[in-house]
């Protein structure tokens, strides 16, 4: 059995690494990207559609709603008391407090759900991962069999990597 | 070239985007705006002549109120625009927010008009009130709102001529966004923005607010404006609509992203104007004085409690509905906001419900008890109508040029 390898290519624009995930994918060989911005080509490129952190926000914010809701008219029923003149369920002020849970439970849904999907903290450094891919460069990591090395090296070339530094997966980065 | 002689002539920069020579006039455009300015002065003269309520004025009024707002705000997009420097619509988003812009001068002569009316319409013409007959007079009166809307007028025609400058053409046509506007349009962005809200407050104080002299409301200014900036933006994003499906194919309102922009902005805009109708409600519902209230109770508003049958609750409730729960709930997703007859819906409704707002604010201080809408009010809305027609007639083909430049197209094909 061969030896297994980490390729790991560096791209200095979001074209050239877009362009090397589409090669790669065509190829059916497995990678991992790495992006120093939020890009939508890159996620397009990999097949990722949108983010369910949408859906998650949404179903927070009606959940803060209903919370402002039974908040409300809840204590207003229980204690049922007629204040100012105004009726027991008055609507204009409640507005507010269903608006600021909606507003609340949406941001919290929004930061958890996004840590959640993110898999955020990461503790561990990722294999291949290279401070550089925080800063100014994009950089795409592939595990594969020493034989094939050459071949997947020669892919992300073509496809405008500026290095292809090789990797032992086995060896587990020093956190940076 | 340093051999060559000097001439005087100032060196031409090269035009990318072509004026509005060669645009068609439309004639039967014309004929029909025409047919309804008449209508209008018709309607109007016989209002006057004929009615012993003042239909003619409140409806001059109201409709005075609607479209100095549609084109006002207009111009203040295009100041924020400038301010924000916005590029996502090359020059063609600054010629559709400025499209309107020939009825500002126009809106100008018609708010004297309203001089003549005074009588009928502000009660403190001929009642003065005690506790402010120093502001509230009909000499001071017409001298600070004429000489406002002067100085705001000014001020929009020098802004529009020196938007439509080739160097600030050329800006906004750029796509370096490092780049800061042109000087002269980045300092006349800024009091265009801050004229727009002082001068547009004070036509909501004075204009309106003065209507039922003994309310008061400090927010009701940025309320106005607010409503005036949003009528603007529904108007933009009619006419885009409109112009898509007749200019040439690949024209800049077939882009998705400009219609997808214009939604947002419908949107955005929409949850604003809520936002400081709500502020003024709540205080005013919470507080519960009577010299405050009265202005809901006359219009039907009050939430909860008895507060008696008024036919004007329906119109009053239409204007919330039109004006942010159709925008809210239709221009929520994505793919509505790049539906051009979604879009285009909702910005007619949007108009309408702002119109309605117009005739809410304005009419129930003068007629708290019954609706007078009537035959000479449909007139003069129609001849309003159709004298903005007209005034927007320049404008509109400058945005179409800018539409359909070469670069607007060729862009389309590739």
């Amino acid at each position: 059995m061969s030896a297994e390898i980490e390729l790991v290519g560096t791209f200095a624009d979001e074209e050239g690494c877009v362009h090397g995930v589409e090669v790669l994918k065509r190829a059916g060989i497995a990678y991992r990207v790495f992006a120093p911005i939020p890009s939508e080509h890159l996620l397009h490129a990999i097949g990722r559609g949108l983010s369910p952190v949408r859906a998650i926000v949404l179903i927070g914010a009606i959940t803060g709603v209903l919370t402002g809701v039974a908040i409300t008219v809840g204590t207003s029923w229980e204690w049922n008391l007629i204040v100012g003149g105004k009726p027991v369920v008055s609507w204009p002020p409640f507005i507010i407090i269903m608006f600021e849970l909606m507003i609340l439970f949406g941001g919290l849904s929004a930061a958890l759900s996004f840590f959640f999907f993110a898999r955020m903290p990461q503790l561990d450094p990722i294999a291949g991962y290279s401070e550089r891919f925080s800063a100014d460069r994009f950089g795409i990591a592939v595990e594969c069999d020493e034989a094939d090395s050459a071949r997947i090296e020669a892919m992300m070339r073509e496809a405008g990597a500026e290095e292809i530094a090789h990797e032992d997966p086995r060896t587990v980065p020093v956190a940076h | 070239m340093a051999s060559q002689p000097q001439t005087s002539r100032r060196p031409i920069a090269p035009q990318i985007v072509p004026g509005a020579e060669g645009i068609r006039t439309s004639i039967p455009i014309i004929v029909v705006c025409a047919i309804l300015t008449l209508i209008g002065v018709a309607g109007f003269v016989a209002g006057i002549m004929t009615e012993t309520e003042p239909h003619a004025w409140e409806a001059f009024l109201v409709n005075f109120l609607f479209f100095f707002s549609v084109a006002q705000g207009g111009l203040a997009i295009s100041a924020s625009f400038y301010l924000t420097q916005a590029r996502w619509g090359g020059p063609g988003a600054y010629r559709l927010a400025e499209s309107f812009y020939v009825f500002l001068p126009v809106a100008f002569v018609l708010f004297w008009v309203l001089f003549f009316g005074r009588a009928e319409l502000w009660p403190w013409v001929t009642k003065p009130v005690a506790k402010n007959p120093t502001w509230l007079n009909t000499p001071f009166f017409f001298a600070r709102e004429g000489f406002a809307l002067l100085a705001m007028v000014a001020l929009d025609l020098w802004f529009v001529r020196v938007s439509q400058r080739v160097d600030v053409r050329q800006w906004a046509l750029s796509n370096d966004n490092i780049t800061m506007p042109p000087d002269a349009i980045r300092r006349l962005a800024p009091a265009v923005a801050i004229v727009y809200a002082v001068v547009m407050s004070l036509v909501a104080f004075d204009l309106i607010m003065s209507l039922a002299p003994a309310w008061k409301s400090t927010l009701f200014g940025a309320f106005f404006f607010a409503g005036a900036f949003w009528s603007g933006i529904v108007a933009m994003a009619l006419t885009a609509v409109v112009l898509r499906g007749r200019l040439p194919s690949g024209n800049l309102f077939t882009r998705d992203s400009i219609m997808h922009d214009l939604g947002k902005f419908t949107f955005a805009f929409s949850v604003f104007w809520a936002y400081t109708l709500f502020a003024q409600y709540i205080v005013i519902w919470y507080g519960d004085i009577p010299n405050e209230t009265f202005f809901l109770v006359v219009r039907g508003a009050i939430i909860g409690g008895y507060t008696g049958f008024t036919p004007w609750r329906i119109p009053t409730w239409t204007v919330p509905v039109l004006v942010w729960v159709i925008p809210f709930c239709f221009l929520m997703g994505v793919k509505p906001k790049k539906t051009p007859a979604i879009l285009g819906t909702v910005a007619l409704l949007g108009l309408v419900g702002m119109w309605i707002e117009r005739y809410v604010l304005v009419v129930p201080s003068l007629s708290p008890y019954r609706i007078p809408f009537n035959w000479i009010e449909a007139a003069v809305t129609l001849g309003f109508l159709g004298i903005f027609g007209l005034c927007a007639i320049p404008g509109l083909k400058l945005t179409i040029a800018a539409a359909t430049a070469p670069q607007v197209l060729e862009a389309a094909e590739e």
